[in-house]
């Protein structure tokens, strides 16, 4: 076809931004992408060398999200959702240190703490008010229920099994993330412009 | 409740009560029950049914005894035994000596089951490298663990770690929980050689021995060398009695428990020292096992250790009933009376083999269906499915009345289905329905076939059909059409709707009420199902000369020969609602 660009085209419709821009402040060494939506009112804090896919969704309507330093935000997750409780809080959502939310999964807004090097699998459910210990691992499609206390070092898997990873591997695991956030920094390309 | 979509399930003839246990006896005499049989409906709620009846997909056709064939009523010949892992397919005699489980490398996961990869541990990282994440990887080198990358389990977690990172399940096989080597049976008899050297004590002093060092000789065992040690010491036992045997055999020695039958038995499944049991008796007794070198093993019943061990850890670490029946059986295992209770003693499953398997029809022995042998190939060599003989029974609502309960069929008032049956032949085949006027059971609804008799076109290429003149289409036509308005009436003795090598007919039915003021407090489970009988006979002619069928158009009537097939089939339409 001769219309046809170079550039791939995705069947999504175009991200529209709705509802008002909420006010951000952003290390200056973040990668997020152009089409990231984020929304609210509150604000939104992203620390030094995190990286927001495409179509990530952060909400901060209902309160403040803060993500902290190395974390990798994939597509179509959706921080700050506002669940069925739909409390309006402080702090809506707060990730530490080298926390990975893979596609898909949601983390709904209301005090809700994951903490560091904890992975939330994909399209796993993290409910209102639920606190996440340090370096767990939410297996996909698991769910944790709102206002839940996750230890950490745990392993929630087969429908909200637990059991306590004792590998002790979350140097390794963080070595291996500042890896992988130095190979998606070149391949998405960064425009933080936008939504400041 | 859920609205029921409609199905037909097929019933097989092996369960045809008028056909069990019964051989083709010409001679015997006709019982009355016979007639009874064969007069009697089909009733698709007798218990008998619950195994007779099939989903046309999963119902078989023998070409040569030209009958359907269910899962119940073929043979099963296993093709090849692979690992559903590595693909490996494993030879039938490796089978006998090594087990049913992969032993390869292939292992699942004790805690979630899900599959478990082999790696290296690398060195503990140093702060140096973390600071440089370009650092090269460590060489892959050193003690390999198998991980789980679902639920982050490793075999760390039970002390165990491996040399090499093949051929685990020998190397894990000589390892027990903890890291500890395992001594093989053999080893165990070496040592017990060592041991009754210094001993110097034959059987008879065994029960001073035992009592002198008691502690000593109730070693715990693991299972194999318990069985090994039980295995010889009984051996020994017969191979000393057997000479000193004389005269007849008493009565007292054909019990169970005596040990002229013990002996047989024992000779029966060891296959080792075969005795003439017939002139053999015995004076004496066998003597029990006492200690543990000779197989006895004390059940330890004292559970303070668990339990001292349960209070110091999490309840995450104790194991589930699932996870411990995944469990193989370990020959290692130091614990044979009940399983232990703890997450540090399960061990890595290693998987289960699964065959590919050809079925046989149990009266001709033809071949039903054969997989290819090749482990990664999907296809089969031969594989006669009843979908590609018989027709296809499809349902779907035509007219009915609308009812309290929406998805339900208002009881007392006439409802409307239309049947299509698809000719899955190539010849032109001639169906006749017989359904009883009233179905069986406590709620019997009035059940009426507009069309009980139909021919359906063969089936043809596809191909044909969309080249062919669109005059062809005139073919697609209502014929129980009343007008062009659009609003035609089923009418009794036609055909609904005909198309290439479909035809539909209606069939009305009218439910019995779910009334249940006298009977019962409540209906039993999906008594409201509406499920009718039907009896269905399928005529077509084949050309015996073996032709191309159907392109002859002036067919010599001599080569044709006529073939039925007759079967039940169940049509399950809805549920019946309340009045």
């Amino acid at each position: 076809m001769s219309s046809s660009s170079s550039k791939r085209h995705s069947i999504l419709p175009p991200i529209s931004q709705s509802g008002p821009k909420p006010p951000v402040q952003f290390s200056s060494s973040i990668t997020i992408a152009d089409s990231a939506l984020l929304t609210g009112s509150n604000p939104i804090l992203i620390s030094s060398e995190s990286v927001i896919h495409p179509r990530a969704r952060l909400d901060s309507l209902s309160g403040r999200i803060t993500i902290g330093r190395r974390c990798i935000i994939h597509e179509r997750s959706t921080l700050g959702a506002v669940g069925t409780s739909g409390r309006i809080t402080d702090k809506a959502v707060a990730l530490g240190d080298y926390v990975t939310v893979e596609v898909g999964a949601s983390i709904e807004a209301g005090d809700t703490v994951i903490g560091d090097g904890t992975t939330i699998g994909v399209g796993a459910k993290v409910g209102a008010g639920a606190v996440v210990g340090r370096n767990c691992t939410i297996t996909a499609r698991s769910e944790i229920k709102a206002g839940e206390v996750v230890e950490d070092n745990v392993v929630v898997y087969s429908n909200g099994m637990r059991r306590v990873d004792r590998r002790g591997v979350a140097e390794l695991r963080n070595k291996g993330q500042a890896r992988q956030i130095g190979v998606l920094r070149m391949m998405i390309p960064s425009n933080p412009a936008k939504f400041q | 409740m859920a609205p029921l979509t409609p199905y037909t399930y097929i019933q097989c003839p092996c369960s045809d009560a008028s056909t069990l246990g019964r051989q083709a006896d010409s001679n015997s005499p006709r019982s009355p029950d016979d007639d009874e049989l064969d007069d009697r409906a089909f009733d698709p709620r007798a218990p008998r049914s619950n195994y007779s009846l099939y989903p046309l997909d999963y119902l078989n056709y023998c070409e040569d005894c030209q009958q359907i064939r269910c899962p119940r009523c073929v043979a099963e010949e296993i093709v090849t035994y692979f690992c559903p892992n590595c693909l490996f397919e494993v030879p039938s005699s490796n089978l006998k000596s090594e087990g049913n489980r992969c032993t390869r490398s292939c292992f699942q996961c004790p805690i979630c089951i899900g599959p478990l990869s082999v790696t290296s541990i690398e060195s503990p990282p140093d702060p140096s490298l973390l600071a440089a994440p370009d650092g090269a990887p460590a060489p892959h080198s050193g003690p390999y663990i198998l991980t789980c990358s679902y639920c982050n389990w490793s075999s760390t977690e039970i002390g165990i770690k491996f040399d090499k990172s093949n051929s685990i399940h020998a190397q894990l096989v000589k390892l027990n929980n903890g890291g500890t080597t395992r001594l093989t049976a053999k080893e165990h008899r070496e040592r017990r050689k060592e041991a009754s050297q210094d001993r110097l004590a034959g059987p008879p002093s065994a029960l001073a021995a035992a009592a002198s060092n008691g502690g000593e000789n109730n070693e715990e065992l693991d299972l194999e060398t318990q069985f090994a040690n039980l295995k010889s010491f009984y051996q020994s036992q017969l191979a000393d009695a057997a000479p000193g045997g004389s005269g007849l055999s008493s009565l007292n020695d054909l019990g169970f428990s005596s040990p002229t039958s013990l002996s047989r038995i024992m000779s029966l499944y060891t296959g080792g020292t075969v005795h003439n049991s017939r002139n053999k008796s015995r004076t004496g007794t066998m003597r029990e096992a006492l200690i543990s070198d000779e197989g006895l093993q004390i059940a330890s019943l004292d559970e303070s250790a668990a339990i001292q061990h349960l209070h110091s850890i999490d309840y995450s670490e104790t194991i589930t009933t699932e996870q411990s029946t995944n469990q193989p059986p370990h020959l290692g295992e130091v614990h044979p009376h009940g399983t232990s209770r703890f997450a540090s003693s399960l061990r890595p499953i290693p998987y289960l083999l699964r065959t590919k398997r050809s079925k046989r029809c149990p009266v001709c022995r033809h071949i039903i269906s054969k997989p290819e042998a090749k482990v990664a190939t999907t296809r089969f060599r031969i594989k006669l499915v009843a979908s590609a003989y018989i027709p296809t029974i499809t349902i779907r609502p035509l007219n009915i009345p609308s009812s309290s309960t929406p998805g339900t069929l208002p009881p007392l008032q006439p409802s409307q289905f239309i049947l299509t049956f698809q000719n899955p032949r190539f010849e032109t085949i001639n169906v006749t329905l017989a359904t009883p006027a009233k179905t069986p059971g406590r709620f019997s609804s009035k059940v009426t076939v507009l069309c009980p008799q139909f021919e359906i076109d063969a089936n043809t290429d596809v191909w044909d059909e969309a080249l062919k003149d669109t005059s062809d289409k005139t073919k697609l036509r209502r014929r129980g059409a009343a007008g062009d308005d659009g609003t035609h009436q089923a009418e009794a003795g036609k055909i609904w709707e005909r198309g290439r090598n479909w035809v539909s007919i209606v069939v009305e039915v009218v439910p019995a009420s779910l009334r249940l003021d006298l009977l019962e407090a409540t209906a039993k489970e999906d008594e409201d199902v509406l499920e009718i009988p039907m009896f269905v006979r399928v005529e077509w002619e084949v050309d015996v000369g073996g032709d191309d069928v159907g392109t002859a158009p002036s067919r010599d009537k001599e080569q044709t020969e006529e073939r039925e097939l007759a079967y039940w089939c169940v049509l399950g339409l809805g549920r019946v609602g309340q009045a």
